[in-house]
């Protein structure tokens, strides 16, 4: 479904330049949930800005379905990060001047429908995560958990086949971030959902199909 | 999405609050500049009525005898052949005594009683000729001819404005005007004139009064300008030879010569120049809070880089960016102007300035919400061009 091929990403500046991932090849597959872990500021999140389309790799391919994204233009990747990809962050980056369910609306913004069907669909993905009694609330008056699971709502509502998680736990103690997880794992087991989380938290990773190592911007495993 | 922005803006009126207001009070300058100078165009445009081309004027100072009550018959007498002196002048072709002074700053403002309701006007006492030395235009009846000092009856002109306000669209001539006061001659009208715009063409129309003034009458000769309509042509050199006969006529009198045409451009500066000054503060003020705007966007927008990276990843291309900065900054500019126009409107509501035509009015609001409009997209585009450009990666990153 993923596909990295010989994938590196350099950063420069003036005077000084930083491999960031080097050389990866990485075939993720359909309905997969993989971990990726290693050291901080190892590439883990670069790699997955790289497969989210956010970012674009100083060398290498990048494929969704077979199809190199690297001749699309900002609109075609808007699409297909609009339809077909969902992103979870550690910091949660809901909007704080908007209601849960206006957080949750953010990517239908970006679809030709209707308010009401707008609407409709971010309640459904609230009550999908647990928080269908808090759709007028506001970011802050929710506890950490809360908030990431109205992100997660956020990163579902429009039903992509893909769902890219930065630490999604790191934030949260260990039962909130279990409860996060076991949503996550419900996606992956009744939807099908692929999802690629970075993890620093090895019980997390337990709990994935797979596990991506990695170690200065090299794939160890 | 229109919902949506009006959502985040209003969640944001406490940190939109001063912008907005920024806004408001740029609109409202705004609107009093253009209306300021619409009203002086709308006043352009219509038509003076009366040609002020080569007419000087000729002000009289009378000296020692001008306060003598005891000296009128040699005053009547020595303003006869000051008339007999200019009229048998080549370049002369008309020439009339008047109180006021077209295009002159004051002059005379009356209020009289008609039917029991007081109509105010501008009024002029003018002799015969004056008419032709202005070249007024009659719609209906004569103008004052020397046997009319003689009659019963005060006769007056009066313009169309003044004949519309009292008669309505019946013919005025031949009736009488105003309530008489106890012991005075009753106004009777002899004649109706064009719009007669003494002020000039940058003041609006008004009623206008011409009551006679007769050399052959002392209470007549009230007039301290003397008004000549001189050939096509004549040259400024003719001023002195104009004030040489006058004075050898009234040898103690003095003669000031003022074109008409000079007297209409100081009028015009009169007038212009306070629009100028304040046209040119507004500028100013317009390029700061123009400034003002794109460094408070910028400022908003470099705050909100992480929610512009979450856009971006949530699918928002760099174009939907840059219409949701510029569609943010129009809601913010549509409050700033619907709370000026609800200032604003209080103006014709509550009767504050009479002389504002609904027209003027109308478009004056209108320039100034296309002027503040333009200004907020234009101080818009830079940093909605910069928001738009930012990688995803790179703002949900930014610290």
């Amino acid at each position: 479904m993923i596909h990295l091929q010989q994938v590196s990403k350099l950063y420069r500046t003036d005077r000084v330049e930083t491999t960031a991932l080097d050389n990866i090849n990485l075939e993720i597959g359909k309905g997969e949930f993989v971990s990726v872990m290693g050291p901080s500021g190892c590439g883990k999140s670069t790699l997955l800005n790289l497969m989210g389309l956010l970012d674009e790799p100083s060398s290498g391919r990048v494929a969704l379905d077979g199809k190199a994204i690297d001749r699309y233009g900002d609109r075609a990747l808007s699409r297909v990060r609009n339809e077909r990809i969902g992103f979870i962050f550690q910091q949660f980056h809901l909007v704080p001047d908007l209601s849960v369910a206006d957080n949750v609306e953010i990517p239908l913004l970006y679809r030709r429908m209707s308010n009401r069907e707008r609407r409709k669909a971010a309640l459904a993905a609230l009550d999908r995560v647990g928080l269908g009694s808090r759709t007028h609330h506001f970011p802050t008056q929710l506890s950490g958990g809360q908030q990431q699971r109205v992100a997660i709502a956020r990163a579902i509502v429009g039903r992509p086949n893909i769902l890219l998680a930065d630490e999604p736990t790191g934030n949260l103690d260990s039962q909130m971030g279990d409860e996060i997880m076991g949503i996550l794992e419900d996606l992956n087991q009744k939807e099908g959902t692929t999802i690629v989380m970075v993890t620093h938290d090895p019980r997390m990773a337990d709990k994935t199909h797979r596990v991506v190592r990695l170690f200065d911007g090299r794939q160890v495993q | 999405m229109t919902r949506h922005l009006l959502k985040l803006v209003w969640n944001r009126k406490r940190s939109n609050a001063l912008m907005i207001l920024e806004i408001c009070v740029s609109f409202l300058v705004v609107f009093v500049v253009v209306t300021m100078g619409l009203f002086l165009l709308d006043n352009y445009r219509i038509p003076l009525g009366f040609e002020w081309k080569h007419v000087w004027n000729v002000r009289i100072g009378m000296g020692r005898n001008e306060a003598s009550a005891g000296d009128a018959a040699a005053q009547q007498a020595t303003l006869t052949r000051l008339f007999q002196e200019v009229r048998s002048l080549e370049p002369v072709e008309a020439a009339a005594g008047s109180f006021v002074v077209p295009f002159e700053q004051g002059g005379w403002e009356g209020t009289y009683k008609v039917q029991g309701r007081n109509v105010e006007m501008g009024v002029d006492r003018a002799t015969v000729d004056f008419d032709k030395v202005l070249g007024l235009r009659l719609v209906s009846g004569r103008w004052f001819e020397e046997p009319d000092a003689a009659q019963s009856w005060e006769p007056v002109v009066i313009d169309q404005d003044l004949a519309r306000t009292v008669y309505g669209t019946a013919d005025p001539v031949g009736k009488a005007l105003f309530d008489p006061n106890p012991g005075e001659r009753p106004f009777r009208v002899v004649g109706v004139v064009r719009d007669f715009r003494k002020g000039g063409e940058l003041l609006p129309n008004g009623n206008f009064l011409f009551r006679f003034s007769s050399l052959d009458h002392p209470e007549g000769q009230s007039f301290r300008n003397l008004l000549i309509r001189v050939r096509p042509g004549t040259p400024a050199a003719f001023e002195e030879t104009l004030v040489k006969r006058m004075q050898g006529v009234a040898p103690d009198w003095s003669f000031e010569v003022q074109p008409l045409p000079q007297v209409r451009a100081t009028a015009f500066r009169f007038f212009l120049t306070p629009l100028i000054v304040a046209g040119t503060v507004a500028f100013f003020l317009l390029l700061m809070v123009g400034l003002g705007l794109i460094g408070v966007l910028w400022q908003n927008l470099l705050q909100r880089t992480r929610e512009i990276g979450l856009r971006r990843a949530a699918g928002a291309s760099r174009a939907s960016v840059h219409r949701q900065v510029l569609l943010e900054q129009i809601v913010l500019t549509s409050l700033g102007v619907l709370l000026g126009t609800l200032l604003v409107i209080q103006v014709p509501i509550l009767h504050l300035i009479g002389v504002l035509s609904d027209k003027v009015f109308t478009a004056g609001l209108l320039v100034a919400m296309a002027a503040m409009y333009l200004l907020s997209v234009l101080c818009a585009l830079y940093p909605s061009s910069l928001a738009a450009r930012v990688q995803p990666a790179e703002a949900l990153r930014y610290e």
